[in-house]
């Protein structure tokens, strides 16, 4: 996959827009993220981030904007249709906070089911391809288990597998670290690093700010449903332009 | 001795009744419980009444308004049928409401996850929720079944010759009544006690499978 810039970005938002009620949640929101690059959103609690994000693979419909993801063009206004949804949910990938994998099913279906269903991949190759990927997230004797036998950490990364399992052209990751504790949290930050080093296009809603300078090539910072500041992760974390980004990264490294 | 075996002889009518109307409760009710949770609020509405209607009113009475009020031309219910169309009916609308508990209570983000991935509105459904609803719904439909299995009995009053019928016939033509009702609930316990060991074994199994 090659990482040069092409003409058009892997994902791009428009004025996006939503709000619940009376409460704006995201206010005309911009973002491209190129393809093969690694966004990071950041920002205090009600920002807006897990929204934005879950707005990308419309989780969560906004109330108007634009949505391009690998180059298809939805104009939330004009309406979605099935097919246009099932298309790019076939394109974004997404990893929850709590893993959500398929608790009666085993850690093999949980990854072969959705490419039977969705690709019509015959079963061999499903499984085929579930092995590697499990090879590759370290959990290749789990095949067998069932998630509630794993740890968060072990759940999360076959939560991955089972993303990366249907060939998606950008990852989501909605703090898929937040509900783990920190040693499981780093199993699951190295799976994602060796991800971002395969030159997947990822966006990561994140408080793991080492992750966030080490990983990223763009950093996002929200704060009232608008991105406040973003742009090159060091700079940012070293010299905040804005006020609020101030405030939350000496928040966050006083933890 | 002789009470017994008459008795024995009602047990065979009970367990086809029970079982009848348990199956077609537990099959009734998934249309009904999708339409209780179908975005069209004129059927949703439809539906909601018709559960509350069914749900509503004694067993009892329904028995006596099926085998006694319908007659479409030449066809009128028997009374087995009757029992088991009227048992049926209240059951579908209890396990729509147990089936539709079972949906409420699996996690937001199972629905989030199968949306993710891309599958469709039918595959999440059934391959997704609906596997593990049912697990959620067994404990409270075995025990449903197995008050239905005794709830059968309503049916001795339009004349079903069930385990309580032929209880009271023995009981008017015996000295001791007592005892034949005491030779009954014998019955009865012996009918249901599997059933509620093979209502804990599932339950066990299932649990086994899908929690740490």
């Amino acid at each position: 996959m090659s990482t040069t810039a092409s003409p058009m970005p892997k994902v791009r938002l428009r004025q996006v827009t939503k709000a619940f009620g009376d409460h704006v949640v995201l206010d005309s929101v911009d973002l491209d993220v190129a393809a093969g690059s690694v966004t990071a959103l950041i920002g205090p609690s009600g920002a807006g981030k897990s929204t934005l994000l879950r707005c990308i693979n419309l989780l969560e419909r906004p109330d108007t904007g634009e949505i391009v993801v690998n180059g298809e063009v939805l104009r939330v206004q004009e309406g979605i249709t099935a097919r246009e949804l099932a298309q790019l949910r076939r394109s974004v990938g997404m990893v929850f906070q709590s893993f959500n994998l398929f608790p009666h099913l085993s850690v093999l279906r949980n990854i072969t089911l959705p490419q039977e269903r969705i690709l019509g991949r015959s079963k061999e190759e499903a499984r085929d391809r579930a092995h590697a990927l499990l090879e590759r997230v370290g959990l290749s004797g789990k095949a067998a288990a069932f998630p509630g036998r794993l740890s968060g950490g072990q759940q999360q990364r076959i939560a991955i597998a089972r993303a990366l399992a249907l060939d998606p052209e950008v990852m989501l990751f909605d703090e898929p670290t937040s509900a783990l504790d920190p040693e499981l949290g780093l199993e699951v930050l190295a799976v994602m690093r060796e991800l971002a080093a395969d030159g997947m296009t990822m966006i990561v809603v994140t408080h793991e700010m080492q992750f966030a300078q080490d990983v990223s090539d763009q950093l996002v910072v929200m704060a009232d449903g608008r991105i406040i500041e973003s742009g090159d992760p060091a700079l940012i974390m070293r010299d905040p332009q804005h006020e609020r980004t101030r405030q939350f990264l000496s928040a966050v490294r006083d933890r | 001795m002789d009470g017994f075996l008459a008795i024995l002889v009602g047990v065979p009518l009970t367990l086809y009744i029970a079982a009848s109307s348990f199956l077609i409760g537990a099959v009734v009710a998934v249309p009904l419980v999708l339409a209780l949770r179908s975005k069209v609020t004129v059927l949703r509405v439809i539906v909601r009444g018709l559960v509350d209607l069914l749900r509503g009113v004694p067993i009892v009475v329904w028995l006596f308004i099926l085998y006694y009020g319908i007659s479409i031309g030449t066809f009128r219910f028997d009374s087995v049928s009757a029992a088991i169309v009227g048992l049926g009916l209240i059951a579908a609308a209890y396990l729509a409401e147990v089936y539709r508990g079972a949906i409420l209570s699996i996690p937001e983000g199972q629905w989030e996850a199968s949306n993710a991935l891309g599958f469709s509105r039918v595959s999440t459904f059934s391959l997704i929720i609906a596997p593990q609803a049912l697990r959620v719904a067994l404990p409270s439909a075995t025990t449903f079944g197995i008050a239905l299995l005794k709830d059968s009995s309503i049916a001795s009053v339009i004349g079903v010759t069930e385990i309580v019928f032929l209880t009271q016939a023995e009981a008017r033509s015996n000295q001791s009544g007592l005892e034949m009702y005491i030779i009954a609930a014998v019955v009865y316990i012996a009918l249901s006690f599997p059933l509620g060991l093979l209502s804990r074994w599932l339950d066990a199994r299932f649990r086994k499978a899908v929690v740490a």
